[in-house]
Order: C-alpha cells, then sequence, then structure tokens
C-alpha cells in the first residue's frame, strides 16, 4: 500500500483523478457553470461554484461509468436542491444509458440551510437509484471518508446494489454527537473515536454485512474492489428480500440488546479485537465470518 | 387512531391492527381491496418497526397481488439511539425501501398519506417513497421545524422565520411541502377521505413528478432545470 494518496484524505476531484483510467473524466455542471445554490446567499453563506458534488463520466479499466463524488469541505458534503438535482441527473443518465453508476459519498445529509428541499433532493435520487437497479444497471455507493454517509445519504446508500466502504468510513442515520445529546455522554460519548468508529465504521458495517467489500484507505484499493463490482447487479426479487428480512431480523434478535461493538466482532470471528483493529483490508476480510 | 382510520377505510378498518404505534392490515377503497401501513402518535421509527412494516409488505406482494399500498405516516423521525446505529439502522430502512420498490415492479400502487408527524429520515424511510404523496392540512410534514433548524444552525430563528414567506423550502408544513412538489395534494379536515383516497390511487402513477411540481408551483424552482441539463450534457 503507498501512502502518497491516502482516500480519506484526498478532495472529491482528486479522488476521482485517482480512481479512474487517466484522461478518462469528463465532468458535467463544472464550477465554470456556475450552478450554484439560490439559498445560501440570502442566508449570507459562501456558496460553492459546483454545490459541492462532482458529477461526471469516465472509464475504470476501460468500462464506463458515471460518477458522482460530493465534497465534504464545503458544508459537510450536504444535500441541497442543486447539489441534489446534479446527484438525481447523473443517476437518471445511468438508467436511461445502462452505464454503472458509482457514488463517492461524504456527506452528513441533508442541507439543513435548505430545508425540505434537499429532503425532497434525496428521495428524488433514491427513486433515480431504484430505476437504475430495475433495469439491473449497477449502483455501487464508495464509503471512505471520515463524513462518512449520514442521515438522508446513509439510507440513499443502504438503497445501491453495492457498498464499498474503507475503515475511515461511516455509514449511519444519526450522528454521535446528535445520540450524545439525545441519550447523554454515558450512553455515547462522542469524542470517543474509536467508539464511535466501532459503532458505524467500515469494519463493523463489513462485519455484519452492510459494506459488500472493504479496501484499503487507497485508490488503487477502492478501485480494485469497484472493478470487481461493475459488472454485477443484485436485483430486487421476492427471494431477496425475503432473505434479507431474514438476515435482518437475525441481527436484531443476536444483537440488539448489545451496547458493546466488541462483543459483535466477536461473535463474527473476530478472536482477537486489538490485532483485527489494525489488520489491512485483506487481512480483515479473511478474518470475518460473514453471516 | 381508529376514528380517523375509520374515515380513510370505513368499516373495513377493522382489518387493520394497530399494535404499538404501528398498524399493518388490509382494507377496502371503493370496494377494492388495499393493504395498508404506517405509524400512529408520532413514533419514532426503529429497526423492529422496519423490519415489521417490511414484513407487511412482502405479505402483500406474495399474497395479496396488485393490491394497492396505502402508506399513513405519523412519525417524528428515527429515535437517535446508539445500539439501532451499531446494527444498521439505515440498512433497515433501506430494506423497507427495496420492499416498496419491488412492490412498485409487481404492479402495486404506493400512495401516502401524512396524517400527524411527517418529519426528516421517518418520512423518508417509506412515505416519500411513494408514487403518489398527499397530506392533511394539519400535518407537521417537513425536514425540521424552525426552531429545530435555527438551533442546529446558528442562524436566528427570526431570521429564518422571514426567509420563510419567500422561500417555503424553510417552512415547515404540509402547504409549503405542496410548494416544493413534494405534497401532491393537501386534503382539508372536511373532505371526504373515502372518496380522496380513491381518486388518489386512480390517479398514481409510478414517474416521479415532484421536481416538475416545485418548478410549476414555484416553490423549488431549479431542480428539474438541473436534473435536465444534466441528462441534457450527458447525451451529448
Amino acid at each position: 500500500m503507498s501512502c502518497s494518496n491516502l482516500f480519506h484524505e484526498q478532495t472529491a476531484r482528486q479522488r476521482i483523478a485517482s480512481l479512474v483510467d487517466p484522461g478518462s473524466f469528463t465532468e458535467f455542471l463544472p464550477p465554470p457553470a456556475r450552478v450554484m445554490s439560490p439559498y445560501l446567499p440570502q442566508l449570507d453563506i459562501p456558496v460553492s461554484f459546483d454545490d459541492g458534488i462532482v458529477i461526471g463520466r469516465a472509464k475504470l479499466g476501460g468500462t464506463p461509468l458515471y460518477l458522482a463524488a460530493q465534497v465534504g469541505q464545503f458544508v459537510g458534503g450536504a444535500v441541497g436542491e442543486v447539489h441534489g438535482a446534479k446527484l438525481t441527473g447523473i443517476i437518471k443518465a445511468s438508467a436511461r444509458d445502462s452505464i454503472p453508476c458509482v457514488f463517492i459519498a461524504e456527506s452528513g445529509g441533508v442541507r439543513l440551510h435548505e430545508g425540505s428541499s434537499g429532503e425532497i433532493a434525496i428521495s428524488e435520487a433514491m427513486r433515480a437509484v431504484f430505476e437504475c437497479r430495475a433495469k439491473r444497471v449497477p449502483t455501487i455507493a464508495v464509503i471512505g471518508a471520515d463524513i462518512g454517509a449520514y442521515g438522508g445519504m446513509g439510507i440513499l446508500s443502504t438503497c445501491c446494489d453495492f457498498r464499498i466502504m474503507t475503515e475511515h468510513g461511516r455509514l449511519g442515520i444519526s450522528g454521535p454527537i446528535v445520540i450524545e445529546k439525545w441519550m447523554g455522554k454515558q450512553a455515547y460519548d462522542s469524542s470517543n473515536r474509536a467508539l464511535v468508529w466501532k459503532t458505524s465504521g467500515g469494519k463493523t458495517k463489513f462485519l455484519l454485512g452492510d459494506a459488500d467489500l472493504l479496501a484499503d484507505d487507497d485508490a488503487a484499493s477502492v478501485g480494485a474492489a469497484i472493478k470487481k463490482l461493475l459488472s454485477k447487479s443484485a436485483p430486487l426479487t421476492i427471494k431477496s428480500v425475503k432473505a434479507r428480512q431474514q438476515e435482518l431480523e437475525k441481527r436484531l434478535k443476536t444483537f440488539g440488546k448489545t451496547t458493546d461493538p466488541d462483543a459483535i466482532w466477536k461473535v463474527l470471528g473476530i478472536k482477537n479485537v486489538a490485532e483485527a483493529s489494525l489488520a489491512t483490508a485483506t487481512e480483515f476480510t479473511a478474518l470475518a465470518k460473514r453471516k | 387512531m381508529k376514528n380517523l382510520l375509520e374515515k380513510f377505510f370505513g368499516k373495513s378498518a377493522k382489518g387493520i391492527a394497530v399494535e404499538g404505534k404501528l398498524m399493518t392490515g388490509y382494507a377496502e377503497v371503493a370496494g377494492r381491496e388495499v393493504c395498508v401501513f404506517g405509524t400512529c402518535d408520532g413514533t419514532y421509527i426503529d429497526n423492529a418497526a422496519a423490519l415489521r412494516l417490511a414484513a407487511h409488505v412482502i405479505d402483500c406482494i406474495e399474497n395479496h397481488r396488485k393490491s394497492p399500498i396505502v402508506m399513513l405516516v405519523d412519525s417524528a423521525g428515527q429515535e437517535p439511539n446508539r445500539t439501532a446505529e451499531m446494527l444498521g439502522l439505515a440498512s433497515y430502512f433501506g430494506h423497507l425501501l427495496s420492499c416498496l420498490q419491488l412492490a412498485r415492479q409487481n404492479g402495486h400502487k404506493l400512495i401516502t398519506v401524512a396524517t400527524g408527524k411527517a418529519i426528516g429520515g421517518a418520512f423518508i424511510c417509506y412515505g416519500m417513497f411513494g408514487d403518489r404523496i398527499d397530506a392533511l392540512d394539519s400535518a407537521s410534514v417537513g425536514l425540521m421545524p424552525i426552531e429545530a433548524m435555527s438551533a442546529v444552525t446558528k442562524i436566528p430563528a427570526s431570521t429564518l422565520e422571514k426567509l420563510s414567506k419567500t422561500m417555503p423550502s424553510l417552512e415547515f408544513g404540509a402547504k409549503p411541502f405542496a410548494l416544493l412538489g413534494g405534497v401532491e395534494e393537501v386534503w382539508s379536515e372536511k373532505d371526504d377521505f373515502a372518496t380522496k383516497l380513491a381518486s388518489a390511487i386512480a390517479s398514481a402513477t409510478t414517474d416521479d413528478n415532484r421536481a416538475a411540481l416545485g418548478k410549476k408551483r414555484g416553490g423549488r424552482k431549479l431542480a428539474l432545470d438541473v436534473r435536465n441539463r444534466v441528462l441534457a450534457e450527458t447525451a451529448k
């Protein structure tokens, strides 16, 4: 693993550039097009020329794909009206052209400053994801940034065919600060990074089966994971949803009263939790007893 | 709750079981069977609730071919809870949505009526996925009330309040949400719910028309155009 390009430290455009075939990326509605939020100026909040999301088309190992990457540096990658419309547009283009859609998440969810518009935007993106799935066009969420995919973006990620996570990525709905406020610091200390990542981080999600593949924190590893999934899809059938129902019921029955993530790790095959916490994605994948 | 269900389904409301704050069952609208599920009393939706609702959708797909599915929403959100998050609440919601999508693909129409609270994640995880989404004018529909938005964004509530007069997106309620296209029609308490529901079922299509509606009604002017620009540029 080279340490020059840590995926979680990269910006959205760097992530895309380091993932796809050199020179193959075309961005749509790029910053010079100045497609921006109409809401933020009225609240005296700076705008971003891309509204915090990069969308485009590229090739990966020669295979064409559409891409969306959220910009965490801009209001936490949160989804406003324009941001969400760009996302929905690119997913709908995937469905129309039968070209896989890879979505690199880095978002706390709906952009609160834009209120319900952002909420509807995420719901529209969801409909677009399922439009792809109905046509068996692969949709893949990549979650490898510290901000992770939370709120509506967390839910949207779980609607995709597949999820690739790194140990830096987090997947959830309510963030740790919100939960701490709600349950108290004793129940959830949001400053306890180890606990936060054990609760919502990539390794736990991979063990549970919510992340399909675990990648290392570099573009080569993430890219290899995407290649593995690009020609696959997970069609919705009565058989597949019933199997998932059983799996989620079993998970709730087994772990519903657990507050200790280490207990989950142990049941799911991790004998030495401390050692596994430091394991690479490949090592960890070998240790995990999935399902 | 019983009264409300009778307003929708008349005597056939007896086919709907209310257990805890969740309801599931089958009833009739205009003499035709519908599958019904939903939440009441503003309850929070957790992993178990999502599973129960999903199980009902699966039952409908398997045993009640093409029956329209009526989703009633009165839920304040997902409960912020560490164990729920650890076990992947997002995945439980994604599963419920996947079941609804399978129902859609199998010819079930999905009709939503927001009857009470329809807030944030609790609305996204099933109600907003409807083919046709209506709301009672008394319903609390939206991302969050202005006071809560102010507390998180640190923007004074008075500023948000003032801006909400010209930005329905910031306002909270069924009517502003309809201006954004997120709700097709707002029902008044005086309306005949059974008739309204029958016409909602009849007119529902699987096209997501919310962005077009938001533009037409002036509450969400950019969503449709930006999406169409992306679709045009990617087609070149």
